[in-house]
């Protein structure tokens, strides 16, 4: 006992180092970002205190108030266009056929409107903090918009602050599709450029052009089809393999983040539900 | 307490909001990232007790994963700075005799030595940054011009620093 006691104050320093690198490793490989406890996330109420106090001085010299108060109406002006735009084409619809069945509500979804108050843009895996939290009703998973394009989705939430997983984060892939054509792939961020990104999987058939519009597919219950995400941009290369893979221009200014929506599925519990087969069948015909 | 401990404590309470609310708000050409708070690891009094130092460079670390999201990255990085830190110091000055209980400073081991000490650790710790994120998107010209500006940039602010909060007869070793 006594030599194992000698042989600890002797090697103290390395057992220590050897004790904080595998802590730090243990932390640095959990790569699932869903995963990350909330007390180590800047969506923690320390955390977000701090940012909070930064961000108040910050937004004091960018009119925050303007802001807010604009983008809340971008936000209702969104929704209705939403509305909207499923409104049209239940019609177009209905011009077919009359025996089509029409939804009681059209309204799929809601805006809370939130403000940025830490954004990171150079790192390898990089994350938004917003001032909503559980209390203002987000929930993991929600997708995250700002007036001009997608932003990321709601990873970890605390009671009054939230982490976003950024679209600058090479674990968020979105699925997107170019404007007024069904094919889709993937879009994801290559860590080179914060403007820009890549969309993969793209089947070899689609028909583009640069400056095409990128939008988002819609197929997820996060966020609605139609929102824009970026431009093609032109590409001289040769593309010889099965998908392609374009590069895209992004339309959120990542460096200016500043006010965001988060966007509320109603559905989305139930399409969840009907995606994993836990529904039950209340069809009589099927019984 | 004593008066370096006491230093200590309020640098880290002011190097750290200041690192994720600033600091890493500050960044050049996206590409130049100031770890400013590393001043405090590099600041450490070489006498001091291995492990309460490997203990400070971890919860540094630490507190910026917290506060930046980077979960892991600084915290290693830390804790592996603050182990070569003696090893560091000691390539460029002979003895630690002169310093006991004193910080590695411009005042207290000469302007040239400090120099050279912390351009050393800042360049050491930018590596080591970038290569550990390097793990999730590796592209070398991008890691070399990272490490090369941030190392610049991080390394001017923290003399800045020093030359500011530590003004008086500089000692040569």
């Amino acid at each position: 006992m006594k030599e194992f006691f000698e042989f600890f104050r002797r090697y103290c320093k390395w057992v220590v180092l050897l004790f904080y690198v595998a802590l730090s490793c243990i932390m640095l490989f959990q790569s699932d970002p869903y995963r990350h406890h909330l007390f180590l996330t800047s969506a923690s109420t320390l955390s977000g205190a701090i940012y909070k106090v930064g961000h108040n001085v910050v937004s004091f010299f960018s009119l925050r108030e303007v802001n807010a108060d604009l983008n809340h109406r971008n936000a209702v002006l969104e929704a209705e266009v939403l509305n909207l735009r499923e409104e049209i084409n239940r019609m177009k619809l209905a011009g077919f056929t009359d025996t089509m069945p029409t939804p009681d509500s059209v309204a799929h979804f809601d805006f809370i409107v939130a403000n940025v108050i830490n954004n990171s843009i150079h790192h390898a895996q990089n994350y938004v903090t917003l001032d909503k939290g559980a209390i203002d009703g987000v929930k993991p998973e929600m997708g995250v918009i700002d007036h001009s394009g997608v932003v990321g989705t709601v990873s970890a939430v605390g009671p009054h602050f939230s982490r976003v997983i950024s679209l600058l984060n090479p674990n968020f892939r979105l699925s997107c599709k170019i404007k007024n054509s069904e094919n889709f792939g993937s879009l994801v961020w290559d860590g080179i450029d914060p403007s820009e990104a890549l969309l993969e999987e793209l089947p070899r058939h689609t028909v583009f052009e640069a400056g095409d519009t990128v939008v988002t597919s819609g197929f997820s219950a996060v966020f609605p089809p139609g929102l824009p995400v970026g431009v093609i941009m032109p590409d001289n290369r040769e593309h010889k393999e099965n998908f392609f893979t374009l590069r895209v221009k992004l339309f959120a200014d990542f460096s200016r983040l500043s006010n965001v929506q988060i966007v509320v599925n109603n559905f989305r519990d139930e399409l969840v539900s009907v995606e994993t087969n836990n529904v039950v069948n209340s069809d009589p015909a099927s019984k | 307490m004593s008066k370096t401990a006491i230093t200590l404590i309020i640098l880290f309470l002011i190097l750290i909001p200041a690192q994720a609310v600033f600091f890493n708000n500050l960044v050049l050409f996206n590409v130049a990232v100031p770890l400013v708070f590393i001043y405090l690891i590099i600041t450490l009094p070489i006498t001091l007790n291995d492990s309460l130092s490997l203990t400070i460079g971890f919860l540094t670390g630490l507190a910026i994963d917290i506060l930046s999201d980077t979960p892991g990255v600084n915290a290693l990085a830390s804790t592996i700075l603050t182990f070569v830190r003696k090893p560091v110091f000691h390539l460029y000055v002979s003895s630690d005799i002169d310093l006991a209980d004193q910080r590695p400073l411009p005042r207290t081991m000469g302007t040239a030595a400090f120099l050279k000490y912390a351009g050393t650790m800042t360049a050491i710790y930018c590596a080591m940054v970038f290569a550990i994120e390097a793990f999730q998107i590796f592209n070398l010209e991008l890691f070399l011009l990272r490490v090369a500006c941030s190392s610049v940039f991080t390394f001017v602010i923290i003399y800045a620093i020093a030359c500011l909060t530590s003004p008086g007869r500089e000692k040569r070793l």
